[in-house]
């Protein structure tokens, strides 16, 4: 019950960030639900995965909660008027790595200045670090970009549903 | 005819029944208008193109188009090739902007139901320039708290919130305020990282006992280059390579601006021992 708790208290605060990128990029007010709904759906996914399969790791939880998105983002793109980007994009935000770009760059920065016995497993958690935060990058884009080309349309109005 | 064989599939079928109720050269400085406007909102190259030609094919001409993130050219045709317009813009800057990209979206549906007059066309590119962005206060509180829902969800605590909270919000307000000075871009990304770092580790030190980490890996997460990655990755998978790559790079530049202004931090107070 805990568990399901956090899930859902963190699902509710990635709609909160969704939103905050919905208003920075300039969304139309009309689509900023639809956005606080897609970033608690990224929540959702990503952290469900990560409580159920704690072996698909973030890379592969961040993947499906981005692939998600852009699935309902079309639906979505219906309901609102407006192309599944702009509600996809802020709502696929709060899955962005922030604490593993950090710990990469804290790892650079400990490289510079020390040639100590710690070098190497330093170097080691960097790059665990610097690997994880591109594949989750690379994952989040390519997840939320993939529904549109598997439905193989050229607009989101020729999808009928 | 012979053009009708070598042109590309339309996008959208044509309609050969209805006369160009818009004159080539209008058509065509409006469809420049609207690519430099799609193109400054953050728009995909593929999304441009679409709009662009679905415009075009609904007053049937033909349309050549080059893409490029700070150039567009065209070149319009009519049907029975007795008429060309080809115009260039350069595009200057960009405010990711998805106001305009709906807006003109939505337009470029509503023409091809019911073409619109010229004077229409301009009055609702003109009232699509001219909406009003959110207040400015509304969108640092509303980022600010995006900041703080960001640290909850990376596991803070209330009093890391509220940091993450005010960091964002400084960090916000000098991004906007070196955007209003024209500082180059990655400087902007840069001094800002800097600036709601900077505010984090201030408050850290006034309480030694607070863990600094969530609260400093959530202020500058702002300034994340979402829209040009996602761009980016759209062009690549689209075949739009060179687009692709400038957007990548792009977003890769503001990536190390965040980098370079953690570190700069990292270096200054000691943090990485």
């Amino acid at each position: 019950m805990d568990a399901f708790l956090t899930i859902l208290l963190k699902s509710i605060w990635c709609g909160a960030a969704a939103i905050g990128f919905g208003v920075l990029f300039n969304t139309p007010t009309r689509s900023l639900v639809a956005i606080y709904g897609g970033g608690v759906v990224a929540g959702l996914v990503k952290y469900s995965v990560l409580s159920l399969v704690p072996e698909a790791g973030v890379i592969i939880s961040s993947f499906l909660a981005a692939l998600v998105v852009g699935f309902i983002s079309i639906p979505m793109a219906h309901w609102r008027h407006v192309p599944p980007v702009v509600f996809s994009i802020p709502s696929i935000i709060p899955l962005v790595p922030g604490v593993f770009a950090y710990r990469t760059m804290l790892g650079l920065v400990r490289l510079t200045k020390a040639n100590d016995e710690n070098f190497v497993s330093t170097v080691q958690l960097m790059t665990y670090n610097a690997v994880n935060t591109l594949f989750v990058v690379m994952v989040i884009a390519i997840g939320v970009v993939l529904p549109m080309y598997l439905l193989r349309k050229e607009s989101v109005k020729n999808i009928r549903w | 005819m012979v053009f009708e064989k070598r042109r590309s599939t339309p996008i959208f079928k044509p309609l050969n029944k209805l006369p160009a109720t818009v004159s080539i050269q209008d058509l065509g400085s409006y469809l420049l208008e609207v690519g430099v406007a799609l193109l400054r909102a953050g728009a995909a190259t593929k999304r441009i193109r679409t709009n662009l030609r679905r415009l075009a094919d609904t007053y049937g001409y033909h349309l050549d188009d080059h893409i490029e993130p700070r150039a567009l050219s065209l070149t319009l045709r009519s049907r029975d090739h007795e008429q060309q317009f080809t115009g260039t813009r350069v595009v200057h800057g960009q405010a990711i902007n998805f106001k305009i990209i709906s807006g003109i979206s939505r337009m470029s549906w509503a023409i091809v139901e019911k073409p619109w007059t010229e004077e229409q066309l301009w009055a609702e590119l003109d009232r699509l320039k001219s909406l009003p962005d959110y207040p400015r206060v509304v969108i640092l509180l509303v980022v600010a708290l995006a900041g703080s829902a960001f640290c909850f969800v990376y596991g803070g605590g209330l009093v890391e919130m509220a940091i993450t909270f005010g960091a964002t919000f400084c960090g916000l307000w000098a991004k906007q305020e070196l955007v209003k000075k024209k500082f180059n871009p990655y400087l902007i990304t840069y001094f800002s990282a800097v600036i709601a770092g900077l505010v984090t580790v201030l408050f850290s030190f006034a309480d030694k006992t607070l863990g600094l980490e969530h609260a400093l890996t959530t202020s500058f997460l702002f300034l994340i280059p979402g829209v040009q990655l996602i761009n980016s990755i759209s062009d690549l998978m689209d075949g739009e390579i060179l687009n692709g790559i400038d957007r990548g790079v792009n977003a890769l530049m503001h990536a190390l601006g965040i980098a370079l202004g953690l570190s700069t931090l990292i270096y200054l107070f000691g943090l990485h021992t």
